[in-house]
């Protein structure tokens, strides 16, 4: 009984390590939404991701420098018919992240899932 | 988030980009062309005379949805460059199109040289067939479920209007009802493009 409460110690020690283990960055909910909608397309502009997410250009601007920073994303500024044109890409990096973020997150719920049959067979 | 929410929100990506109504121009354009030579071959003119005729009023049609697409919707959507996988299943909607047209001319050109079977190819059968096969092709590949309707509506038209014929006798009556059902898709794009235009504004970042 005392090997089982431990082990379930053990556990719940390990997931709560493994929540502050996840990746800050992408955990923001603007920064996931962004990284969401780049990992759906090859690339994509700063209008796409304006509709997509329903940022503000000023809230989406600040996190995108913050992904930009952490390498997540590649920001291309460009001229289109003389007009600024910000073009974004998930780099393999940010890819990586963003799936691990995915696997760690599926992970973590499906320990919390699991709790309350655990509690029942006890 | 698993793999088939990524493609849930990929598909609701990749579907907001025909949000504006263009799928329901095209229909209504394809239907025009169909209505109004038939139309124009009832009121006297030739074959050629109404083909020519309606051309001009394809291409203007074509070319204002182009210019809305290029001036109008592309400035609010944003620009996207879609993964290789949807790259690739709308380069197979293309080729559809193409081997369905080239299949029913082969078939057609069969059908046409054996008196017997000409019958059955001059009558409603292609008109009905290759709509469905278009339309549901374009609705597997672009994941819209709405195309399958759109087909078998545009397959219909012809029964419809062949049928209608009886009851209503008059020449123009399979033109009007082809005409109708038109200007009932140009109809409803004009209101998907209007809501769109309220729902996105232009946005210069």
């Amino acid at each position: 009984m005392k090997e089982l409460e431990d082990q379930g110690k053990k556990q719940t020690t390990d997931s709560l390590s493994e929540i502050m283990n996840i990746d800050r960055l992408v955990h923001s909910p603007a920064r996931l939404s962004i990284l969401t909608y780049l990992s759906v397309v090859e690339e994509g502009d700063a209008v796409y991701l304006l509709n997509q997410t329903g940022l503000t250009w000023g809230n989406l601007s600040a996190n995108v420098t913050r992904l930009q920073e952490a390498g997540y994303i590649e920001v291309v500024k460009e001229f289109k018919n003389k007009k600024p044109h910000t073009l974004l890409k998930l780099t393999d990096r940010g890819r990586k992240a963003f799936q691990g973020y995915q696997n760690k997150m599926k992970g973590l719920l499906d320990i919390k899932s699991l709790s309350p049959g655990r509690t029942e067979n006890r | 988030m698993d793999t088939s929410d990524q493609e849930k929100i990929e598909r609701r990506v990749f579907t907001s980009f025909f949000q504006a109504g263009f799928i329901e121009a095209f229909t209504g354009i394809f239907l025009l062309q169909l209505g109004l030579p038939a139309l124009f071959s009832r009121s006297g003119f030739g074959d050629w005379e109404s083909a020519l005729l309606t051309l001009p009023i394809a291409l203007i049609l074509l070319i204002a949805v182009f210019l809305v697409r290029r001036f109008v919707v592309t400035p609010r959507l944003g620009h996207v460059k879609f993964l290789p996988e949807r790259r690739r299943k709308l380069s197979k909607l293309i080729i559809v199109p193409i081997l369905t047209l080239i299949a029913g001319a082969i078939v057609g050109f069969i059908f046409t040289e054996n008196a017997s079977l000409r019958y059955i190819f001059v009558g409603q059968i292609p008109f009905i067939l290759i709509p469905i096969i278009v339309f549901s092709a374009a609705a597997y590949f672009l994941d819209m479920k709405r195309l399958y309707v759109y087909g078998a509506i545009v397959g219909l038209v012809f029964p419809l209007g062949k049928y209608l014929e009886t009851v209503i006798v008059s020449r123009n009556t399979l033109p009007a009802t082809i005409l109708f059902t038109a200007f009932v898709f140009l109809g409803m794009a004009t209101v998907f493009l209007v809501a769109f235009l309220r729902k996105y504004h232009e946005s210069e970042v």
